[in-house]
């Protein structure tokens, strides 16, 4: 099957293969065809061939076009450094003061930043297996992007202190995030929502509620009407929030390995799919394939058996040096499970 | 307010975790003008409202913003109070150099762990971040640390911290300096195998161990 034909036949409860499968490539995709991550940078033409090779080097379902969470907001004027090698950090956010709100504009996704060069390797990737493989293009939450625009520590601050600014910047950060959302889907592609920043690592639940939830509804809310099913991405603890994470229209929820599957079913898998969370560094990065085996195992039995289905993934991108052999393994270790599950043989 | 000592201690307290800057700033010269010790002041104030702060966000009841606010309240306490600690009082703390290793920016996490430890009543040398492991075992030497800190986000770093280890033996040091490491991809199992002497996955976890490691345990 292809991955289409797995995803829409698991979808209409019909027999499958085996259970979809998404190890979160994003910049190990250079080490298959060997450049350095360097080279991503203001280059749609390396990221597609990269994503490509990846996608048919391992077999997996769902293709995610991503280099790091920062293009948005270094379209906007945050400075992103690129070492030669590694995955790109913020260097400094795009303003210093809330006062300095006002001078912000959104991106226009075509010009600015290296926007344009995303959406190039999208278009790429759809074209050459858009028909066979699901295509999806990272896409950051308006909090997180607000994060990265003002600085998290000042940001998280006025969230107490001057929840008006907050609101103006995460309106902007929206504004900017369906523009670019709007461009994903007239690449063709499905955007995927991350929003690391809303985490309840970081802010409380009720936090998460006035300062999240209402613009992912919104952006999450856009993709939805255009057809589209959206995955939504929070990194860390979220047991708190998964149902609201269901309110924002996601279709599916990525969980970190920093929470429990088998709880997400029982609070929220009636109302979403699943996907996670093979622990990216200790098991993907760190361990042995029989590792990677083990865990793969784990999570199956913890949430095969989700309401509304359930993806085999890492619980979160995987790190670029991550060893080919160890995503090799988590996609063996799906094949020999197959489907329908059996739960006494996992056990 | 009452003119008992141990009253405004408790008023200290409450303002910080009841993220009050201006508040915690105006008692703390409060009890500088009532000639109150003002080592007391920090330790029954400033510190008890801190690690007040610190258990409501273990119980998950406050997070970072919260946490951060607590913090700025407590600096602003101490900035008024500490030029009046007595200097017996003031010698003796125990020293932790802390950073975010090489090629990482994220810091929250360790400024969390830094105002913890602050809070506790060590001296934190804080190097910042994108720190190389070499600053981290020079600093340690110069300032006769016993504790280094390191933190990183990313996976791509997380080999700076084998470094530090190794470097801290190259230079004759590891008997001497315990290492601890944290942040989002550390893990127990990776602490033992780069040899450092201990792990928290928490702020407050972290601010326990190094009292362990130096034999402070409550």
């Amino acid at each position: 099957m292809t991955p289409i034909q797995r995803f829409a036949a698991y979808g209409r409860g019909e027999a499958i293969d085996r259970l979809p499968c998404v190890p979160i490539v994003g910049n190990t995709a250079a080490r298959v065809i060997g450049v350095k991550v360097s080279e991503f940078r203001g280059n749609g033409r390396v990221i597609a061939d990269a994503q490509i090779a990846a996608y048919r080097r391992f077999g997996y379902d769902v293709i995610r076009v991503f280099t790091d969470l920062y293009t948005q907001a270094e379209a906007m004027g945050a400075r992103v450094h690129y070492p030669e090698d590694e995955t790109a950090y913020l260097e400094a956010p795009a303003i210093e003061s809330a006062s300095q709100i006002d001078t912000l504009r959104p991106a226009d996704p075509h010009k600015d930043g290296n926007l344009p060069h995303h959406l190039e390797a999208m278009e790429r990737t759809v074209q050459a297996v858009g028909h066979e493989a699901v295509v999806t293009g990272a896409l950051t939450g308006p909090f997180t992007t607000a994060s990265f625009l003002l600085g998290t520590e000042t940001l998280v601050r006025l969230t107490l202190k001057d929840p008006a600014a907050v609101h103006r910047l995460c309106e902007l950060a929206l504004e900017n995030g369906l523009a670019y959302a709007e461009a994903i889907l007239d690449a063709g592609c499905t955007p995927s929502v991350t929003d690391p920043m809303c985490s309840s690592t970081v802010i409380s639940p009720r936090q998460f509620a006035e300062f999240g939830l209402p613009y992912l509804k919104r952006l999450i809310g856009y993709i939805a009407g255009r057809g589209r099913a959206v995955t939504l991405h929070i990194c860390g603890k979220t047991r708190a929030i998964w149902n609201a994470m269901a309110d924002t229209g996601a279709a599916c929820l990525s969980i970190d390995n920093a929470a429990d599957l088998s709880e997400a079913k029982v609070t929220v898998g009636h109302r979403v799919r699943l996907m996670g969370n093979v622990p990216p560094s200790e098991i993907m990065l760190q361990g042995t394939p029989s590792d990677v085996r083990l865990a793969v195992r784990h999570a199956v039995l913890q949430a095969h058996d989700n309401p509304n289905g359930y993806v085999v993934a890492s619980g979160c991108s995987l790190p670029v040096e991550t060893p080919f052999a160890n995503i090799d393994a988590m996609l063996d270790a799906v094949r020999e499970i197959g489907w329908p599950v059996r739960a006494e043989v996992l056990a | 307010m009452s003119d008992q000592p141990e009253s405004l201690f408790r008023s200290l307290s409450d303002a910080v975790v009841g993220m009050d800057e201006d508040g915690t700033r105006s008692l703390s010269t409060n009890a500088v003008e009532r000639g109150l010790d003002a080592y007391t002041a920090i330790d029954k104030g400033l510190v008890d409202g801190m690690s007040r702060a610190g258990a409501l966000f273990e119980s998950e009841e406050y997070f970072i913003p919260e946490l951060l606010l607590c913090a700025d309240a407590m600096y602003a306490g101490l900035e008024v109070l500490r030029p009046h600690i007595k200097r017996d009082t003031a010698s003796q703390r125990q020293r932790v150099v802390i950073g975010v290793v090489e090629g990482d920016t994220h810091d929250i996490g360790k400024n969390l762990v830094k105002i913890m430890l602050d809070a506790s009543g060590f001296e934190v040398i804080d190097l910042g971040r994108d720190v190389p492991a070499q600053r981290f075992v020079d600093e340690a030497a110069a300032r006769g640390a016993d504790v280094i800190a390191l933190s990183t986000l990313m996976t791509t770093t997380m080999d700076a911290m084998a470094e530090v280890v190794r470097l801290l033996k190259d230079a004759g040091l590891r008997e001497r300096v315990r290492v601890v490491v944290g942040g989002g991809p550390i893990s127990q199992n990776f602490s033992d195998r780069i040899g450092a002497d201990g792990y928290s996955a928490s702020a407050p976890g972290a601010v326990k161990l190094v009292k362990q490691l130096t034999g402070r345990a409550a």
